[in-house]
């Protein structure tokens, strides 16, 4: 794939990575790592869906108020609602804009707030959150929140509740990762290599196989995205289709390949349990009124049918 | 560890031996039985429950987990009293299939349902519930199988030849549909269906309190509303024979999804070593008891490949008893492997219960497959792919069944007896 090829291939995807992260609605996990920071990404996707006029919620725990919403313009900054735990996650002071009760009230009143029309909630980062709530209670919180729509069946895409989680895959083992994993309806683990970054993107529709696909991307000062073409991997070359694969059977000292009119000797070859074809099928069914099983035998070419009881000779 | 108990059976005479000793006879011994209790008929109500059978086996009854394949496999049904464990593959598509499928039974077959969730409503599962197939219409697609798979079968089975029966793992519909049957998952179940059946529900979120504090009891909040619902239902509807039933006798078919999830309050999915690891396995010993003393069968899906500690899976293995695990193929590298390309996933047999009794009732050949068709979720052996080495390697380990090496015997003592 020339580099052109790939951007002008990109290029017709440029909204559809973010539209398509957005679009299955319900728990988009970000999953990043000290490398490769997905702040960035979640900042992008929350000027995506404020761009296309949702509510858009942020839970703040890591980074403060002004860090986040530096790099959005006024119009995307007056969109954003934002709940602020970094100032004072203990409530230690007295109650003014400070939300009572910690991060699990925080995340409830989030899940109570009657609102119309398709919602996006920000959490960064579920990593602090899962420090300080037990693994099952932010599950359940996570799930209760990600499915609020309480009709059953499909709702119209624009009544979709969307739950952005940017998860540090460091700070934790195997179960928890695992147990969100399970959660999640969309799940992307940033890497990259040589500088440029890339998205493995893992959709788990509902009742569907679920399909991933591996963006290359990098994010623009205005967190925007821009589509890459995949960097052409030159310290590792991967395995060349025009060399001509090694045939192992050549410089043998023995024979391994079967000429035909071997092969048709093979064929023709009558092996020991290969009976005919009438009496298979009078040993797949057996007949009716054949009660008792029977032992069919053939005798082969050196056997002698001698009938008398070798325990004859016996002196006991 | 011996199965105890009778599976709620429901023989008990209800009279005791006093007081069926009427005036007429001399002594007060009366042989218990049938013959002993009132009204009822004995125990020919057993075998009059709808959707059930006794096993040819052993006796115990049984009904279907709805998959006719999966019945066979299991020795003929799901034992009434017992809990069948579904272990879910890696992204739980096929699991929710074989749940659907013993709900769907319990509703074709006039049972009671309950049906138990942490994730979604049980109104919207049963919403989900697969159709039921009428009998033409899935021998129609079975035959379009058969035909293809037929060019193949004749040239491989050259050696094996005595397998050539045993890829029929579906014995067609059975003509009399009282027992299996076979269903269609791109349809959903007529709504009527669901209406005249009897079923009830637990949505965890909605039973659950809104004060999320952890209890210093031994088993989670969630596990002890679920195990308190499930015995007040067995009480009230007269499962368990304590409420005499006006009407017939029905099996209670109870359905728990993603039992040990983090959903259901339960973090052994979580963390390696966890205070509440044994809730887990307190609810299975205390549902095995509650299942034991009713007329009730009982799936569970069980999401096992997020369990951290491999010790739990192993006690809940041996608490529940059938085991059946689902390995997809999907993002393993046996996805591109040649040998299952035409399947989508393993199917292993862990664990068959050994009721009254000493032995197992499994099959021998243990590489089992599973395709979902767009209509049927098939269980196959995965013999057809293999070659001519392959049935070989096969038929070496089944020689003992098949061979009778009379003669060689014979030439040797013979050729002692030319000797001496």
């Amino acid at each position: 794939v020339t580099p052109s090829e790939g951007v002008r291939r990109g290029s017709g995807r440029i909204l559809a990575m973010l539209e398509s992260l957005l679009a299955l609605g319900g728990l988009v996990l970000l999953r990043d790592s000290v490398e490769w920071e997905g702040r960035s990404l979640l900042k992008a996707l929350v000027k995506k869906s404020a761009l296309c006029g949702e509510q858009v919620h942020v839970l703040g725990c890591e980074v403060s108020e002004e860090e986040f919403r530096e790099g959005f313009d006024s119009s995307i900054n007056s969109r954003l609602v934002y709940h602020d735990l970094f100032r004072d996650p203990l409530s230690w002071s007295k109650p003014g804009k400070v939300l009572p009760g910690g991060p699990l009230e925080a995340l409830k009143a989030l899940d109570k707030r009657t609102g119309s029309g398709p919602v996006t909630i920000a959490l960064d980062s579920l990593s602090w959150l899962l420090h300080h709530l037990p693994c099952p209670t932010l599950c359940q919180t996570l799930h209760a929140l990600s499915h609020q729509d309480s009709c059953p069946g499909d709702t119209p895409p624009g009544e979709q509740v969307r739950v952005l989680g940017l998860l540090h895959e460091e700070l934790h083992g195997l179960g928890p990762l695992g147990a969100l994993s399970s959660l999640a309806q969309t799940e992307v683990t940033l890497s990259g290599t040589m500088g440029q970054a890339s998205a493995h993107i893992l959709y788990q529709r509902p009742r569907q196989r679920p399909t991933h696909q591996t963006q290359w991307f990098s994010i623009l000062p205005d967190f925007s995205l821009k589509l890459q073409a995949e960097p052409l991997l030159e310290s590792q070359p991967r395995s060349d289709p025009h060399t001509p694969s090694v045939d192992p059977t050549t410089h043998l000292t023995f024979n391994l390949h079967l000429s035909k009119k071997e092969r048709e000797a093979k064929d023709n070859l009558t092996l020991p349990f290969q009976f005919s074809s009438e009496k298979q099928q009078a040993l797949l069914r057996p007949g009716l009124g054949q009660a008792t099983s029977h032992i069919f035998y053939e005798p082969d070419a050196y056997d002698d049918l001698d009938q008398e009881d070798p325990d004859d000779d016996l002196d006991v | 560890m011996a199965a105890a108990g009778t599976c709620g059976t429901g023989t008990r005479s209800t009279g005791s031996v006093v007081a069926a000793a009427s005036t007429n006879n001399v002594t007060s011994f009366h042989r218990r039985g049938p013959r002993a209790s009132g009204a009822d008929s004995g125990c020919s109500r057993l075998v009059s429950i709808a959707g059930t059978r006794p096993s040819v086996r052993n006796g115990q009854l049984l009904v279907s987990t709805g998959l006719p394949a999966l019945d066979q496999l299991l020795g003929g049904g799901l034992a009434v009293g017992t809990v069948l464990l579904i272990e879910e593959d890696k992204y739980n598509i096929y699991s929710p299939l074989l749940f659907k499928y013993f709900l769907a039974e319990g509703i074709v077959s006039g049972h009671a349902l309950l049906v138990a969730s942490a994730k979604e409503d049980p109104a919207d599962i049963l919403q989900k519930l697969p159709a039921p197939l009428i009998d033409d219409s899935y021998k129609k697609e079975c035959d379009e199988d058969v035909c293809s798979h037929k060019t193949e079968s004749d040239v491989k089975m050259k050696i094996a030849w005595r397998y050539q029966l045993l890829p029929k793992m579906e014995a067609g519909p059975v003509s009399s549909s009282r027992f299996g049957h076979y269903y269609d998952i791109s349809k959903r179940i007529p709504q009527q269906l669901i209406e005249t059946s009897k079923w009830h529900g637990f949505f965890l979120p909605e039973k659950i309190s809104s004060t999320f504090n952890v209890e210093p009891c031994s088993l989670t909040s969630g596990y002890m509303k679920l195990l308190q619902f499930i015995q007040n239902i067995i009480y009230e509807e007269g499962f368990d024979g304590s409420n005499p039933q006006k009407k017939q006798k029905n099996i209670l078919r109870i359905g728990i999804q993603n039992l040990g999830s983090p959903l259901w309050g339960d973090d052994i999915c979580c963390t390696e070593n966890c205070d509440t690891s044994h809730s887990l396995t307190k609810f299975l010993y205390i549902l095995r008891g509650l299942l034991r003393t009713s007329l009730s069968a009982c799936i569970i899906t069980m999401p096992t490949h997020l369990i951290q500690n491999k010790a739990v899976i192993a006690r809940v293995t041996n608490l529940s008893d059938t085991v059946v695990g689902l390995e997809s193929f999907i993002g393993s590298e046996k996805e591109t492997n040649p040998l299952y390309k035409d399947y989508h996933g393993l199917i292993h047999i862990r664990q068959i219960p050994r009721l009254n009794n000493l032995i197992y009732d499994i099959s021998d050949v243990k590489d089992l497959a599973f395709k979902l068709k767009k209509k049927l979720f098939t269980i196959e052996y995965t013999l057809r792919s293999y070659g001519i080495r392959g049935q070989k390697y096969l038929l070496s380990g089944h020689l003992r069944k098949f061979a009778v090496k009379k003669k060689p015997y014979l030439r040797r003592l013979q050729t002692l007896k030319n000797i001496y």
